[in-house]
């Protein structure tokens, strides 16, 4: 008999909160509102919804976004900020830059501790972490004091250099606990060993800011959840697709600030390890937005140059964190298309939002989305929204689309794919970016498309990208969840050290990889993982000499020595030759180490899926569908959960389930796999 | 007269218009993507000091991606001068033109390549792109100086050579460079990385025109300049027709050390907008001359803030933007004009008309900000890593108040862009040096106003480093600082003081190979903005803010602002009152 792991997962979305179970083998869906005032409420009403015994569930992980909200609402704890005397300004310096070129109104993003919250300490470490004038201890202590006396209980500490030489943060800490035992201290080079002081700093905030409010949810969850009987092991998804248990969440809350969409990237990745496709485009389109980022070799790519509520024309707030490398494009079902005054045609990036929504979802909307264009080309069926849940307004769609024939002399229906057109092409336009800007080749890729919107326009843009093939994944509209389902524990350790890389200068490499090897090793036998048990993946970041950007480059297994070093270098030119078309002869350095620290967890098995049955049985109807460029075509409706597996089925098609639709082209071709993926071709 | 926009008449329907155009600037953003990502000078993948697009066959840009705006407009110049001096017919598959004269329209450091884009044999348009090189040879490292009295002392110039012909590299060309480069590695670095990136750039583009055809993407281009035209038209429109002027002193450089007049008339008539820079004085004996693609960049960037904003640049704004800048005058020089310090009479073409208009136009548009690139470079001989060493770096500085908003605190200029300033923690582990501080530059001692101006910033470099090293620094805005508007005070200017181990201290405005010992301290000191309004009339809430944050003394509250604060940092309703009564004309002013 099979031995089953049950384990759970929940993600908390903007709207809903989206619960995925493994049981026996089987696939539990679930759904309930987001409640905001009270997030875990909305997750024990998910687990509710279907009577899931907890008693009996191994592992619950949790995608949350009550870090990112706390940020984005600034709802987060007043901090006081410790630096090195002459920086308290770092936080109002920024980098200057001015990304909005021609606004001569420009106003830099607000600072989340303001200047009379900072505090001065004389001390200095140099580049090489030498000491260059010893920490001030009664300036610490006074100032700790005046922190306590002002009433404060979360407390960043940032120095310059601590990466090189933590001493005086450490010591700090300990200062500090002298006279204010029960504030919340976070150390810079605790959450990060790369440089850069000002994103250093900033990321040390805002785990400071959000330390409190992540601390009392995850305790508030975990007790409920324990006061329904489960006694199993809780998780927390954090940003580089790994999880991390409470604890550990805890301290280092600002980890968890893409909690929730980096699941449906791990998912795409388990998608390609199950279809044994190591490279993937993962796309995930949703009301108001799509996200895509690239799976290469089964490993989702990672870095740590994040930058919170940026955009062309803001430079947002840095988080040195490692974060799945996540490009979003503001294109979602409810994106609303216009004219601008030069008589072009634009789609979004501003969306019709929740409420009140696209204008045929008849609740007073009267612009034009993405939505009606799809609702008036006959890509959505108008009586099977939500499964039939609600109908759609035809009528409110082709009002809201009229002014746009009107100003191109178009008719209603060549407006809506013309619609299409555009809202595709700025997709693909930022789907190439991750692939082939990057030195991708696309053809060696599949994509997976998830969320709402993603299975009815990845046809088209699979196509224009030209992957080798599109995947609508299992339960697209709870991807997430169940990405969370398939993740491991993880963490990732890194540290500044520029140096030749070569193989003078291997021992200096091994000796920083041995240290970070053994900071993994003890910060999992914290929460008692075997270390038998760790999966250990080292990378260099190197660059030619005189470059600043780098190129992440495996390490590889085994001692680092001469030809080690020498296997690395050559890896290192034909990446940055694969990625920017050409390579120098000149010497390589290194800047960052990198240590990637995975611990895999019993994975839930799902059964096979696999059934009979003839394509015709799933037929529901013969419906009309523009597809824009090549015609109008009586395409076939086929219910989703009656197609059989493996029976090819000739496009144009359109495929229906309760939370998306899939659309497949004329000249494409759809089959089910045994997982109940579709693939399109 | 305008025409209404006619039903449309074109044989490319509107989506497929922005299908192709939004390709096409695709295609420039990656050129500039890769670009920045390969280069070895910091200038280019920090400061971004850089532009690279995509022109039609007759030079118009089709599509940019700029770093800089003081870039807007001048890959224009390098392609149309290229095509005068070899003609559509002198360009081969693989050419790659290199220039950095006066043609490419800025100094000497920002070396342009230029390649032709051939489908099927025709050629179709050029690539472009344009970038600063650490060093291009010259009399002193770094190439530009302060104090240069001709071109030829300012490096090397590349005038409209093919340094590729038909895919092939032209040795000659290429080892004349390499001979007078201080910095050949870095050179060459960023020469490989330079054109690597015309090269994906041109094969974007031509993905582009042989998916949708050649008649195709040239009409859907037309069409785009032609609705680009009648948008700005329409946003000129809403400005007040007038004629506005203004006149401004540039700092002298430090060849003659003289003031140098400048003076704009600016003409609003319905839709179009007429610059004239008559009465401006002849070129300068020092660098800070401008040639006339300079000035006009700068002048386009400008424009574009006071109409668009916004949008993504379009050739087809600047058709009803009519500007004369007379020959041989400070900001259009002429060879052999020294241009190495260039920004400094860009820049002022643009701050001129943003003078005369500010008070107009004051949702758009702040008082004056620090407006010099203040461009530094320290360098010398780093006995840590023995080999030499050279920062180059613009500062940013406090930024113009307007209605309603103080202005941005330590913020590079108008003519950079998304620039980045380097982290002191990458500067120290890069080069021989120690930041003392890197802060506001407060309590502020100018640009108050009701609304304030943003702080200058202020660095300490000190030489960590037993050779010493030098500095070479360019702070025009010194002695004529940034202008305050509506009874907001004027800035307090750009200045470096220099602090030596010995105790004594120096004051300067521009230095060129200014020797540094070590432990000695280049204090880099950027201005304060402008002020809106008058500083009595600051909600006296702000003042308390102000005062709490160390923006402001208390004496600095009660003098210029005319408020009181209690011991505890409160205001005294009373004291205020009185303050503000007996201290301005206005009466019934009090509730």
């Amino acid at each position: 008999m099979t031995e089953y792991t049950t384990r759970v997962a929940v993600d908390i979305g903007g709207t809903f909160t989206d619960l995925v179970a493994v049981r026996d083998g089987g696939l539990t869906l679930a759904k309930a509102s987001t409640t905001p005032s009270n997030f875990a409420g909305g997750v024990l009403d998910a687990v509710e919804k279907r009577d899931l015994p907890l008693a009996s569930v191994d592992q619950f992980v949790h995608g949350t976004t009550v870090v990112i909200n706390a940020i984005t609402e600034r709802t987060g704890e007043e901090t006081a900020l410790l630096t090195t005397e002459g920086f308290r300004d770092v936080l109002d310096v920024t980098r200057a830059n001015r990304p909005d070129m021609f606004n001569y109104q420009y106003e830099k993003p607000e600072p989340f501790i303001p200047r009379r919250h900072r505090w001065e300490v004389p001390e200095r470490v140099d580049q090489a972490g030498e000491t260059v004038e010893p920490l001030d201890e009664d300036a610490v202590r006074d100032a700790a004091r005046d922190i306590r006396d002002a009433g404060f209980d979360t407390i960043a500490v940032s120095y310059l250099h601590s990466y090189e030489n933590p001493d005086h943060e450490r010591r700090t800490r300990e200062l500090v606990a002298e006279v204010h035992p029960d504030a919340y201290v976070t150390l810079s080079h605790e959450l990060t060993k790369e440089y850069r002081e000002y994103e250093r700093t900033n990321t040390t905030v805002l785990n400071s800011y959000v330390r409190p409010i992540a601390d009392e949810y995850l305790d508030t969850l975990a007790g409920r959840l324990g006061d329904r009987g489960f006694d199993g092991n809780t998780y927390a998804m954090k940003s580089n697709a790994g999880t991390a248990s409470f604890d550990e969440a805890r301290r280092r809350p600002v980890e968890m600030v893409e909690s929730g969409p980096v699941g449906g990237v791990y998912g795409a990745a388990h998608v390609g390890r199950q279809l044994h496709e190591p490279d993937v485009v993962s796309f995930d389109m949703g009301g108001t937005t799509a996200k895509t980022s690239v799976v290469q070799d089964g490993e989702v790519t990672i870095d740590t140059d994040y930058w919170l509520e940026s955009s062309p024309r803001d430079e947002g707030y840095p988080l040195k964190i490692p974060v799945v490398d996540i490009v979003e494009i503001g294109a979602g079902g409810g994106s609303i298309a216009w004219v601008d005054k030069g008589g072009s045609i634009n789609v979004g990036p501003k969306s019709s939002g929740a409420d009140p929504g696209p204008a045929c979802y008849g609740r007073g909307g009267t612009e034009p989305t993405v939505t009606d264009a799809n609702l008036l080309t006959g890509r959505l069926n108008p009586d099977y929204f939500l499964g039939g849940d609600m109908s759609l307004d035809v009528d409110a769609a082709e009002s809201a689309l009229e002014p746009l024939a009107d100003t191109f002399g178009t008719s209603v229906r060549e407006a809506a794919h013309g619609v299409l057109r555009v809202v595709n092409s700025n997709m693909a336009n930022a789907l190439k970016q991750v692939s082939i800007r990057r030195g991708h080749d696309p053809r060696d890729f599949v994509m997976v498309a998830s969320g709402g919107a993603g299975p009815l326009h990845a046809a088209t843009l699979g196509r224009e990208l030209g992957v080798k093939e599109t995947v609508v994944p299992r339960a697209p509209g709870q991807f997430s969840a169940w990405g969370m389902l398939m993740t491991d524990l993880r963490k990732d350790f890194a540290r500044t050290h520029v140096r030749p890389f070569d193989a003078a200068h291997a021992g200096d490499v091994a000796d920083i990889v041995d240290e970070l090897e053994a900071e993994a090793r003890d910060a999992y036998a914290a929460e008692e993982v075997d270390e038998d048990d760790l999966v250990l993946e080292r990378s260099v970041d190197l660059r030619y000499a005189g470059q600043e950007h780098t190129v992440n480059t495996p390490l590889g297994d085994g001692p680092i020595d001469a030809s080690r070093v020498a296997g690395t270098v050559e890896r290192f030119h034909e990446r940055h030759e694969r990625t920017y078309n050409f390579r120098l002869d000149d010497p390589c350095e290194v800047v960052n180490v990198r240590l990637t620290a995975s611990a895999p967890m019993p994975k839930p098995t799902v059964e096979s899926l696999a059934t009979d049955g003839e394509p015709a049985d799933a037929v529901k109807a013969t419906r009309a569908v523009d597809f824009a460029t090549e015609g109008v075509h009586d395409a076939r409706v086929y219910e989703r959960d009656a197609l059989p597996t493996k029976t090819p089925i000739d496009g144009p098609a359109v495929v229906e389930e309760p939370a998306c639709t899939t659309l497949v082209h004329p000249d494409q071709t759809l089959t089910v796999d045994s997982f109940g993926h579709l693939h399109i071709s | 007269m305008s025409q209404q926009p006619t039903e449309t008449d074109s044989a490319v329907d509107p989506f497929t218009r922005e299908v192709v155009t939004n390709a096409l600037q695709s295609a420039a953003e990656e050129m500039f993507l890769n670009l920045g990502r390969t280069a070895k000078s910091s200038v280019i993948y920090e400061t971004l000091d850089y532009a690279c697009g995509v022109t039609d066959a007759d030079a118009n840009v089709v599509a940019q991606a700029n770093g800089v705006p003081g870039f807007l407009g001048t890959l224009k110049f390098c392609v149309a001068d290229a095509l005068e001096k070899f003609g559509q017919d002198g360009f081969d598959p693989g050419d790659v033109v290199l220039l950095n004269d006066y043609h490419g329209g800025t100094h000497l450091n920002d070396v342009a390549m230029v390649a032709p884009i051939f489908v099927d044999d025709d050629l179709i348009g050029f690539t472009a792109s344009k970038a600063h090189w650490t060093d291009v040879g010259g009399k002193d490292p770094g190439s530009w100086t302060t104090d240069a009295t001709s071109v030829f002392q300012e490096g090397v110039q590349y005038p409209m050579v093919k340094l590729y012909e038909g895919g092939e590299r032209n040795d000659a060309v290429y080892d004349i460079i390499v001979a007078n480069t201080r910095m050949p590695e870095v050179t060459l670095g960023d020469m490989e990385a330079q054109q690597s990136s015309m090269g994906v750039g041109a094969e974007r583009v031509v993905e582009v025109y042989e998916r949708y055809g050649v008649d195709t993407v040239q009409r859907a281009v037309e069409d785009s300049f032609d609705a680009g035209e009648q948008l700005v038209r329409e946003e000129i429109r809403k400005l007040p027709n007038g004629t506005y002027t203004a006149e401004d002193k540039l700092d002298g450089d430090s060849v003659s050390g003289d003031p140098v007049h400048v003076e704009v008339e600016v003409t609003i008539e319905d839709e179009t907008i007429a610059l004239d820079y008559t009465g401006t004085d002849p070129e300068a004996d020092g660098p800070i001359n401008a040639p006339y693609a300079a000035s006009v960049s700068d002048v386009r960037s400008f424009f574009q803030a006071i109409t668009l904003p916004d949008a993504d640049t379009n050739e087809g704004f600047f058709r009803p933007l009519d500007i004369t800048i007379p020959e041989g005058t400070v900001l259009n020089a002429t060879k052999p004009a020294p241009i190495g310090t260039d920004w400094e009479g860009s820049a002022m073409a643009a701050d001129l008309p943003w003078k005369a208009l500010a008070p107009h136009l004051p949702d758009r548009l702040s008082a004056g900000h620090f407006l010099s690139v203040c461009a530094t470079i320290v360098g010398g001989h780093d006995e840590r890593r023995g080999e030499e060493f050279l920062v180059v770096e613009p500062q940013p500085g406090g930024w113009g108040a307007s209605p309603g908003q103080d202005g941005a605190d330590v913020l590079v200029c108008s003519g950079d862009g998304d620039t980045l300033e380097m982290p002191v923690e990458v500067m120290e582990t890069r080069f021989p040096l120690l930041f003392d501080q890197a802060a506001l530059d407060t309590p502020q001692t100018a640009g108050h106003g009701e609304f304030r101006g943003g702080t200058g910033f202020v660095q300490d470099y000190r030489i960590y480093n037993e050779s010493g090293g030098f500095i070479t620094a360019g702070f025009g805005r010194s002695e004529f600082p940034p202008w305050g508007v509506e009874g907001g005070q004027d800035g307090d200017g750009n200045h470096i003081e220099i602090l030596r181990t010995d105790g004594e201290n120096e004051h300067h405005s521009n230095l060129t190979n200014h020797e540094l010992g070590d432990g000695d301290v280049a204090r880099l000191v950027t201005s304060s903005g402008g002020g809106w309004g008058d500083p009595r009339e600051r909600d006296p809430e702000r003042v308390r803010e102000d005062f709490r944050d160390d923006y402001i003394t208390r004496e600095t509250a009660r003098e210029v602002y005319g408020v009181e604060l209690d011991g505890d940092g409160t205001v005294d309703e009373d004291a205020t009152a009185a303050l503000r009564d007996t201290t301005t004309d206005a009466a019934g002013d009090d509730e």
